[in-house]
């Protein structure tokens, strides 16, 4: 599993460097759903080396480290462990009795296009989704994301330095996702996270078919067994055109399909190059999807919201699919009423890669707080989830889902140097972030809150801070 | 007024039967009593008659008492959600589960929720089993603005109904967007609401107004109808009752406080997005206000003012405050008791005293809406938890729940699919 999201971040990478050098490139080599339309133009903030000392480091991967330090040099982590060489000169952050951990990693927001204050414009036509089909696998969820989204700077002072933008669960397939870090900017590109292999979203179940039966001009599924099928479908549509791609690329054939963008996208998640989210609640509508997945020869990246995924833990287990989750939310609807807090530990328990998401701008700047959730509910049925396990929950299983688990999410040598400074036990209620870095750049000091701390929707109007 | 003096005393008589005989002492708690600033470190809480009888320091355990010993841990009173729709709303998508709300022609302030609760509900008992004991259950929109009804206040009892008392406030909603077009002016909820309550206070110049009131056991043939609308309205203008008015806006707040002062009402902020822009106002007018601990976005252009540090601005004001809707939308209800907690540790963390968060989940949702002082003292209802950990931290359980002096049980839905599935969860 590892190996090939590794395999699938590096051919993105050479995706979007072959289109920067088209004309010396043979362009057969470069399947169309791995062109990138919207390139990152993100530069990391302004930086300065750093040394942490004396901080409770939980480095995402398992390990705690007590009075630990941490060096960080052009933006990557560079030594981690109980007492290091101090390099002459460097800044020095002290940390004594705070703790440090990854930045936080929110695999499931739709901030700025669930933009608050919602209006007239979105309960007529949201860009949660686009509703013209329940196949728009052809859309881009960064085409419409407003970067001014208070969302983006709330989930930063809550330590989250990386976010997935996800399409909402109307459509069956939703389309292509974005993966960002919430810092300040003025169009996506430039937020955007460099090299980050491309992510989609599906969805089964209650939302999907509803949508379709509401619509009255859109002739969809409106059964779960009519969207098992409309997917099955449409998979073999997209393997006819993957083998009309190879076909070319073999050079046997002398011209690639047409361009199609729906297909050609679907045709990606075939080849292993787009990470699937899929939108399921029930065990036996994922055991349901993961079976068409076998069948039509992918994996199943994640499943999101997943309310009974821990009663199929060996299932998902032997399929390499995470479970992204929340802590506490249940019973709101027929396919949530089996949600339980324990949910996450009884799947880590088990072996499941599992993460916790937000799905909400509150739930967001707390992500560590819904794993304290699970925490409790856990202890209540003898299951003891120590800080330096939970954190995967949060740290380096949500970079696993986003196929960057190679870059961030964990604090050792080579990653980037996405860390958060906690005045406390992160999974307090009482912590705040006090410093969250990104790439090696301050993005957030709690005590010196920037000039861009609140968006330009935010500023001059009654939310700003009295005097 | 005879017949409600009855009632009550079956009540008790009936209560009194499922009482255990002995006595129970709870010893060495960190006892929160909420009549001090500070924990009763190594306290002994004896209880009799589902009443407390004594708390002090390491206090003698009377002869022949349930001990229950709490190791050092917090015990608290019960925590108290002050705006929920526990017991209304069970499955969201599922209409018949659903009963908050009427739009049935006709149906105003009148409308009462305390008839439409469901004790059974899995709601209820996960509530229940995360240390709630009492709860403010508030209706939605009803069909005549800007009202919604009459609320009840809930103990979660185990057995025998969770209606405390019904008509604890009469509910309102007054904002942008928040009505149909023809009342959608805020200009217009606050004319509707003058002229309703102008009606029933004029409807009884001279006469003795309000006899029938929100408790149904008025005497007087002259009176509204036990229940009527104008009863309802009228038991606000008494004071029998207060108006629990849903604004935001910092407009709308200062509009509350004015016509608390000209109808003489004893209201009731909710929400209160902007409130703290009005702190002294409200404290001034004595008006306490019932807000989200964690809201601290911009949801709505009546909310742009939403900040996590707004109950400690108020507080210092001096303005009485209690938590309710704590995460709003799926959280206000499915994790009444959970959430609740978390939304008082945030408050804490930006700048609340400790204890103003405790009093804010307990002692001060009584006062709001009634059902005794909810501290740890003599006399008082033995409505307690025990906790193992901070009750704020959003990783502590809650150990017992005690209400009346009677242990409750915390099994719950979610806990029973937990155990069946655990097998499933093979160490790796």
């Amino acid at each position: 599993m590892t190996g090939s999201l590794a395999r699938a971040a590096l051919a993105i990478l050479a995706a979007s460097s072959l289109s920067a050098n088209a004309q010396s490139m043979p362009a057969r080599a470069v399947p169309p759903w791995r062109i990138d339309p919207f390139p990152s133009t993100y530069r990391p903030l302004p930086r300065t080396d750093f040394l942490l000392v004396d901080a409770t480091i939980l480095d995402g991967a398992g390990r705690r480290i007590d009075h630990g330090e941490l060096l960080v040099r052009d933006g990557k982590v560079v030594q981690v462990g109980p007492a290091l060489a101090h390099p002459a000169g460097i800044w020095v952050i002290d940390a004594r009795g705070r703790w440090v951990t990854p930045g936080i990693i929110d695999v499931h927001t739709h901030n700025g296009t669930y933009v608050v204050p919602l209006t007239d414009i979105d309960t007529e036509s949201s860009d949660v989704s686009e509703l013209n089909s329940p196949n728009v696998a052809d859309t881009w969820i960064e085409t419409a994301v407003n970067v001014q989204d208070t969302g983006f700077s709330r989930g930063l002072e809550g330590g989250v330095t990386t976010m997935q933008i996800l399409p909402g669960s109307s459509p069956i397939f939703g389309g292509r996702s974005v993966v960002v870090h919430p810092i300040p900017a003025t169009n996506i590109a430039a937020m955007k996270v460099p090299g980050a292999p491309q992510g989609f979203k599906m969805a089964c179940g209650e939302n999907p078919k509803s949508q379709d039966a509401d619509a009255h001009d859109i002739h969809g599924p409106t059964s779960r067994q009519g969207e098992v099928t409309y997917i099955r479908e449409a998979f073999m549509a997209a393997q006819e055109y993957r083998d009309a791609w190879n076909r070319y690329a073999q050079g046997k054939a002398a011209t690639p399909p047409k361009r199609d963008l729906k297909t050609e996208a679907l045709a990606g998640i075939l080849a292993g190059d787009i990470h699937v989210n899929m939108h399921c609640y029930r065990s036996d509508d994922m055991a349901t999807m993961l079976e068409v997945a076998h069948e039509f020869g992918f994996t199943i990246g994640s499943f999101h919201h997943a309310a009974e995924a821990y009663k199929i833990p060996a299932m998902l287990r032997g399929a390499g699919t995470c479970a992204a989750v929340w802590g506490d939310w249940w019973g709101f609807k027929m396919e949530a009423l089996d949600g339980v807090r324990a949910n996450a530990a009884l799947l880590d328990r088990a072996g499941v890669c599992v993460s916790m998401h937000s799905d909400s701008a509150i739930t967001g700047q707390r992500l560590n707080i819904e794993a304290a959730k699970v925490g409790g509910a856990a202890r209540a049925i003898g299951i003891d989830v120590p800080p330096e396990r939970m954190i995967r929950w949060v740290t380096s299983n949500s970079a696993r889902i986003l196929g960057l688990q190679n870059r961030i999410g964990t604090l050792a040598p080579g990653y980037d140097a996405d860390l958060v400074i906690w005045s406390a036990n992160p999974f307090s209620v009482y912590a705040r972030a006090d410093l969250v870095v990104i790439d090696g750049a301050v993005a957030y000091d709690r005590a010196k809150p920037p000039a861009h701390s609140s968006s330009d929707f935010e500023l001059g109007r009654a939310g700003a801070p009295r005097p | 007024m005879k017949s409600l003096m009855l009632g009550a005393a079956t009540v008790f008589v009936l209560s009194a039967g499922h009482l255990s005989a002995a006595p129970i002492a709870i010893t060495h708690a960190q006892a929160w009593t909420m009549t001090a600033s500070d924990p009763v470190a190594d306290a002994t809480i004896v209880i009799d008659g589902g009443r407390i009888v004594s708390v002090s320091a390491a206090g003698a355990v009377p002869a022949g008492a349930q001990v229950i010993d709490a190791g050092g841990q917090p015990v608290t009173p019960g925590i108290i959600d002050s705006a929920t729709q526990l017991g209304l709303i069970e499955v969201s998508s599922a209409a018949g589960t659903r009963d908050e709300t009427s739009e049935a022609h006709g149906i105003g302030p009148g409308f009462d929720v305390s008839t439409g609760l469901n004790s059974n509900s899995v709601l209820v008992a996960l509530a229940r089993a995360d240390g709630v004991t009492g709860a403010f259950s508030y209706p939605s929109k009803s069909d005549e603005a800007p009202f919604a009804g009459q609320a009840a206040f809930l103990k979660l009892r185990a057995e025998g109904g969770i209606v405390d008392h019904a008509g604890a406030a009469v509910v309102a909603i007054i904002g942008g967007n928040k009505w149909p077009k023809d009342a959608g002016s805020r200009a217009a909820q606050w004319q509707m609401l003058r002229r309703a309550f102008g009606k029933a206070r004029d409807g009884h110049h001279g006469g003795d107004r309000g006899r029938g009131g929100v408790h149904g056991h008025g005497d007087d043939p002259a009176g509204p109808p036990p229940g009527s609308d104008d009863a309802v309205l009228d038991a606000v203008l008494e004071g029998h009752a207060p108006l629990a008015l849903f604004v935001d806006r910092e407009s709308d707040v200062r509009e509350a406080i004015r016509f608390a002062h000209d109808f003489s009402a004893h209201v009731v902020i909710m929400g209160g997005a902007e409130a703290w822009r009005a702190a002294d106002a409200l404290a001034a007018a004595q008006i306490p206000v019932v807000l989200d601990p964690q809201a601290n976005m911009p949801t709505s252009f009546d909310a742009l003012g939403n900040r996590l540090d707004a109950a400690a601005i108020l507080q210092r004001a001096g303005v009485v405050i209690a938590f309710g809707m704590a995460g709003g939308a799926i959280e206000e209800s499915y994790n009444s008791g959970l959430d609740l907690r978390e939304g008082a540790g945030i408050a804490v963390a930006n700048g609340l005293p400790y204890v103003e968060a405790l009093k804010a989940i307990s002692t001060n949702g009584h006062r709001l809406w009634g059902g005794g002082a909810g501290t740890i003292a003599p006399g008082e209802a033995a409505d307690l938890v025990l906790w193992d950990g901070d009750p704020l931290e959003a990783s502590t359980n809650a150990l017992a729940v005690m209400i009346d002096g009677r242990q409750v049980s915390t099994d719950n839905r979610q806990r029973a699919l937990e155990e069946r599935y655990l097998p499933l969860a093979t160490p790796r």
